[in-house]
């Protein structure tokens, strides 16, 4: 594998199942390549040449452990996050940096600890600083002498920084040692967790995992559900499929208290652009539901999306569908409608 | 111009002012200090300074604190204020109306405020009143018997003014006149009982409509379901051995046909069209206040359609909950104001018809309204949303404001089109655009 795969062609295809693009070229002045084409056209195909293999492991978590398809997921359409690692499976990868097996990664976990560590001993020179003001205020110094001190010592900090070297040490711990197979391999043990509406949508609107549609069903809501089962389930699905299918790469929002954050294109291209939540349209909610979720979005700057999910058919129509495995059928009988939230400044709003 | 703009990286697009302006940051605290200038005796004035973190033993802080609080005090109490008793206007309110009558008007709350009678008597609502009272403008008395005589009625304090208020409601409603008037707005309380006997009257009429409304409806559901009988489901199992896709697109599109959507009507036609429609109910909200941005030409009798219309609604009480998505829809239905998405695309062709007559005076309008490329304009688009109003959230006493807009996710698509990103992009990734410029001619 080359070192550096640029985005644009790691993650080409926005979903795993991929479109017939590599089709001969139509020439219209050569009957020939017609003939070829309609060959190629008939017998290629967009399903996958082997599907990908799911389990519920502990009863309910929908995993999938082999580390080519957890890549393949993640690379086409970022489905599913990683048990060990944010979101991209890489635990491997830095377990191999960390235990000196392979050079340095970059990876988004390393950056994040990195800069903690810095912010940590940021703290301790502060604190200890703090400790010398306060005993120059108890020995009557002078405010402005205080100040002058205090510049310095900032500015002492910053110089600090820039010299700043990460060390490479490798510290092998003892537990590390259980990581290694027989023959001296490290274990992958990191898996790739889906999230159920995941799961449905990997069976049942594309067909990439192995898993039937009925078995997934009976997993996530028993065997003989009754309407309230499969109420909240439905609810996020279609939501998540409205998204899905306009072009959205949805992912869980419980980072910021949503149920969705919604990508353009993916994490690694930009930050997620909207928080939503998926509500009942009829139910009425308490306040403090909105305004905390508001709350923690407008933190990280995303527009707060009310996703509001509608049944339009008896519950005992819906859930008839799903008894005979009609989920197409069960997920048109709702309807989806947004508005957005958002504080109102009055002070930004008089031009 | 395309070409230069291609090289720019996306994100750049987007001006800042549109990235949430509203989040930002909060208005900073009064600062005392300004006012403290104004005020006799005052020379030095402490800057307020960064917080610490704990109490540290020293009187450091209190100090600081000690200072502020003085400067704030001393400008309260320093300040000359008060009303020259020959400027002073009286109002009179009387009971029976909830309304008050100022006998002999002057001054400029006139221009936004009050009711002139025949008689040159100016009459005040009582959110005008209450709020001109505690500005100090009006002097303002409580009326007892019908008689031109004013000579006993008694001066009100403006704890009596707000004994006055009829419920917990109207006293809300008047916390937030007062927030959005002190700071510059126009407002005036909603006239939602005409605006209801004018929906009524749409509805009367609009019976015979319904009816040929559903008649259509029911044909384009058959046709629909006959001009394509021939295709499988898509989530048939068989699906796949059947159809091919050439492209990404083509997937997303047989996927975002499962889902029905509520799209946001976005021009006239389909306003109209949506006010026939569905018949949503508000329930029990309606809009207490129209507002209007501050500005110098308003007039009270033509005031045209205001900028936002705003829902009070008060957090605590047990009566009322945060809205449900069908009463937002009756809401927004009801709505009656101003609509930037409506004239949005109109607009663009007059300033750039404009900007070509005089391009160097209008250059910054242009900057402003300037065309972007198709899935910029879509951003913007989503993000702006359609139909809003504003939802004044009373909680213990504080007012804060959402503003709820109507978006629509179900009406755009995002998917990645390798051949309309800029240059730069597809430089890294010329294979992409290259087999779906060929799909596309394949097909």
């Amino acid at each position: 594998m080359p070192k550096h795969v640029p985005n644009a062609k790691r993650y080409k295809y926005p979903l795993p199942i991929h479109p017939l693009d590599q089709l001969p070229e139509l020439k219209l002045y050569n009957p020939v390549s017609w003939v070829y084409w309609l060959y190629c056209y008939t017998f290629s195909t967009n399903q996958l040449p082997s599907k990908i293999h799911a389990e519920f492991t502990h009863g309910k978590h929908l995993t999938i452990a082999r580390p080519d398809d957890m890549r393949y997921l993640w690379e086409n359409g970022f489905f599913g996050t990683a048990q060990l690692s944010r979101s991209e499976p890489t635990w491997r990868k830095r377990t191999m940096a960390r235990l000196g097996l392979s050079e340095g990664s970059t990876a988004l976990e390393h950056i994040t600890e990195k800069r903690r560590i810095e912010r940590l001993r940021f703290k301790q020179e502060r604190s200890q600083f703090e400790a010398i003001k306060l005993d120059m205020r108890q020995r009557g110094v002078a405010e402005d002498h205080i100040l002058a001190e205090e510049r310095a010592f900032l500015k002492s900090l910053r110089e600090k920084e820039k010299v700043l070297e990460e060390e490479g040490e490798v510290h092998l711990r003892e537990v590390d040692e259980e990581l290694f197979g027989p023959n001296e391999q490290l274990i992958d043990i990191e898996v790739l967790e889906l999230m159920p509406v995941e799961g449905i949508f990997l069976t049942f609107a594309l067909p990439v995992l192995e898993m039937n549609v009925k078995t997934l069903l009976a997993n996530l809501a028993g065997d003989e559900p009754t309407y309230a089962d499969i109420h909240e389930l439905c609810l996020k699905y279609v939501a998540y499929h409205h998204y899905r299918s306009h072009g959205w790469c949805a992912r869980s929002g419980i980072k910021f208290g949503c149920d969705y954050l919604l990508y353009r294109r993916g994490p690694p291209f930009q930050h997620a652009e909207y928080g939503v939540k998926v509500l009942e349209a009829c139910k009425p909610f308490d306040t403090t539901l909105f305004t905390g979720a508001a709350r923690v979005l407008s933190g990280a700057r995303k527009p707060f999306i009310l996703c509001y999910v509608e049944l339009q058919k008896p519950e005992s129509e819906v859930l008839e569908s799903w008894r005979q495995g009609r989920l197409d059928k069960v997920f048109r009988s709702y309807k989806v409608g947004e508005v957005s939230y958002r504080r109102w400044v009055p002070g930004k709003n008089r031009d | 111009m395309s070409s230069d703009m291609n090289e720019l990286d996306e994100e750049s697009f987007i001006p800042s002012s549109l990235l949430d302006s509203d989040d930002e940051a909060d208005e900073l605290p009064q600062d005392w200090s300004h006012i403290a200038k104004l005020s006799k005796g005052q020379v030095v004035v402490p800057k307020r300074g960064e917080k610490d973190y704990e109490p540290d033993g020293t009187n450091a802080q209190e100090l600081l604190l000690h200072k502020a609080k003085t400067v704030m005090f001393d400008s309260l109490s320093d300040a000359s204020r008060g009303s020259v008793v020959k400027n002073l206007i009286k109002a009179y309110y009387v009971p029976d109306l909830h309304k008050a009558c100022v006998p002999h008007p002057k001054g400029s709350f006139m221009h936004t405020m009050g009711k002139v009678d025949r008689d040159g008597a100016c009459w005040l609502s009582f959110f005008e009143f209450v709020y001109l009272a505690e500005r100090g403008t009006i002097a303002p008395y409580y009326k007892r018997k019908e008689s031109e005589d004013h000579a006993l009625d008694p001066f009100l304090g403006i704890q009596d003014l707000y004994m006055l208020f009829k419920s917990q409601k109207e006293s809300d409603e008047f916390a937030v006149y007062a927030h959005l008037k002190r700071l510059g707005f126009i407002v005036m309380q909603s006239l939602q009982n005409s605006a209801e006997v004018g929906s009524v009257g749409q509805f009367e009429d609009s019976a015979v409509q319904k009816l040929r409304l559903k008649f259509c409806q029911t044909f384009e559901s058959l046709s629909k379901s006959i001009s394509n009988p021939f295709t499988l489901p898509f989530y048939h199992p068989l699906q796949y051995h059947l159809t091919r896709y050439c492209t990404s697109a083509q997937i997303y599109e047989s996927l975002n046909k499962l889902i029905p959507y509520a799209a946001a009507p976005k021009t006239l036609g389909e306003l109209q069209k949506d006010l026939r429609m569905e018949n949503v109910s508000a329930g029990i909200w309606k809009f207490s206040f129209d507002v209007w941005k501050p500005q110098s030409n308003f007039r009270k009798k033509t005031p045209g359609l205001p900028d936002f219309q705003v829902v009070v609604f008060n957090k605590n009480s047990h009566k009322e909950n945060f809205p449900t998505y069908h009463e937002m829809r009756g809401l927004l239905k009801m709505l009656n104001c101003k609509m930037d998405f409506l004239n949005a695309p109109a607009n663009e062709q007059a300033k750039s018809a404009e900007t070509e007559a005089n391009k160097g005076a209008t250059k910054k309008k242009s900057k402003a309204n300037k065309k972007y490329p198709p899935h910029i304009e879509q951003q913007r688009r989503i993000k702006r949303g359609y139909r809003s109003f504003v939802l004044a959230t009373m909680d213990d006493g504080l007012v804060s404001f959402i503003r709820i807009t109507e978006t629509d996710f179900g009406s755009e698509n995002v998917w990645f089109k390798p051949n309309n990103v800029p240059l730069r992009k597809e430089k890294s990734g010329p294979k992409a655009s290259k087999h779906s410029e060929e799909a596309k001619a394949s097909k």
